[in-house]
């Protein structure tokens, strides 16, 4: 059951940083959450129409162009669904990428220090490093026109979620919860 | 306090503390769900709606003409600027005044660079000549350099050209203006699309039956 160290035991310092770490991560993914709703969008086809390419075959192209003209109305004007090429997924990858290997590399930190059992510590880990792998994967795919992709990089977010929300539970009840049988052995 | 006591006060704590865990997990869970798939947003630089209405003062009715590319305009586009549209519908807004002439005609193509894309409002007169280019998206990291590049003026010596005319005399004043290089980038983009959409406006819009007919 033990890690290597534990954050219950130790220092204050080190118990508020962890602490503030969690909070802090979920903080950012507040407003991570609501540049995604903006720009991507939470459903499956948003998602999709996000990523997936509109390519131009040639040979799937009628032979003359058609149009369509319709009377608009300035004020109700929408602006265009916010597309990622590949040189734009391309950055993100390069970024977004490093970014989630160093924030599952900080969890870890946290998480070694759970006294959780090596079985589940590790799985956790795998997630954490995981899911960010995952998303990306997700938008590559898409981006290789397979639309049904989408599912990926949404079902990698809830298994983020779901490490964040376990490790800041463990967090919490490591830091806040009832003392170790040591402590209170110690306190008698 | 009896131990019975003890015990009831004990429970409803737990059973609270439960509640609000159970609450925060609510909230947390649509939230960090969502900051998956995590992208470069771009930033609106202009509407694109602004753009049209304050290039086209004189129109009081607006259109919108989708075109769906056909294989040989496609052929044409790839001949006339070089390039190969990523989008298959091509959207041109144009104006009428009350009495029905046609007052001008918007696009808004776009190039796309590792560093996002670069979108402008090319407006056109009747006459097919470029009357205003103004950016409209960049993204966070391009937006200063866009910025940059559009304080040396450059965007005014596209004024009065028209399709098939090289836009040499705007690439000069932004190569001269020594802003630096990603700045030039940018001017260098935004240039691009200017050519684009000429080609685009040149192909589908003037050189269409339909397009004749506004």
């Amino acid at each position: 059951m033990s890690g290597i160290y534990s954050l219950r035991d130790a220092d204050r310092s080190v118990k508020l940083a962890a602490v503030l770490f969690m909070l802090v991560l979920g903080y950012a993914y507040i407003f991570a959450f609501f540049m995604v709703k903006q720009y991507a969008g939470l459903t499956p086809a948003d998602v999709a129409t996000t990523y997936v390419p509109r390519k131009i075959e040639a040979s799937s192209l009628p032979q003359r162009s058609s149009s369509t003209t319709q009377a608009l109305d300035l004020s109700a004007m929408k602006q265009e669904h916010h597309r990622v090429d590949t040189q734009l997924l391309i950055q993100d990858s390069h970024i977004h990428i490093m970014i989630y290997a160093m924030i599952a590399a900080l969890q870890t930190l946290v998480i070694l220090g759970l006294g959780w059992s090596a079985g589940f510590r590790d799985l956790v880990i795998l997630l954490a490093f995981g899911s960010g792998s995952l998303d990306f994967a997700g938008q590559w795919l898409m981006k290789a026109g397979i639309g049904g992709f989408a599912w990926l990089t949404i079902a990698s977010g809830w298994l983020m979620t779901l490490v964040y929300v376990v490790v800041l539970i463990g967090t919490l009840r490591a830091v806040f919860g009832n003392k170790t049988k040591r402590d209170a052995a110690a306190g008698a | 306090m009896s131990h019975a006591k003890r015990s009831r006060a004990g429970e409803r704590g737990r059973r609270i503390r439960r509640l609000a865990g159970a609450a925060t997990l609510a909230v947390l869970l649509p939230l960090v769900a969502g900051a998956a798939e995590h992208i470069t947003p771009t930033v609106v630089l202009r509407k694109q709606a602004d753009v049209i209405r304050s290039t086209l003062p004189d129109a009081t009715h607006f259109f919108l003409k989708t075109v769906q590319i056909g294989r040989r305009d496609l052929s044409a586009i790839e001949q006339t600027a070089d390039f190969k549209p990523e989008d298959p519908r091509v959207k041109f807004y144009y104006g009428q005044n009350g009495s029905g002439s046609l007052v001008g005609v918007v696009l808004f193509p776009q190039v796309n660079t590792q560093h996002g894309p670069f979108e402008v409002g090319l407006t056109l007169g009747p006459d097919g000549t470029i009357r205003d280019v103004a950016p409209t998206k960049a993204t966070v990291e391009t937006k200063p350099w866009v910025e940059k590049a559009v304080g040396t003026g450059f965007l005014d010596d596209f004024r009065g050209l028209s399709a098939g005319q090289q836009p040499d005399r705007a690439r000069k004043a932004l190569r001269s203006a020594d802003i630096g290089d990603m700045p030039t980038f940018a001017g260098e983009e935004l240039a691009e699309a200017v050519e684009h959409g000429l080609a685009l406006y040149q192909v589908l819009y003037a050189g269409s039956a339909s397009g004749s007919a506004n």
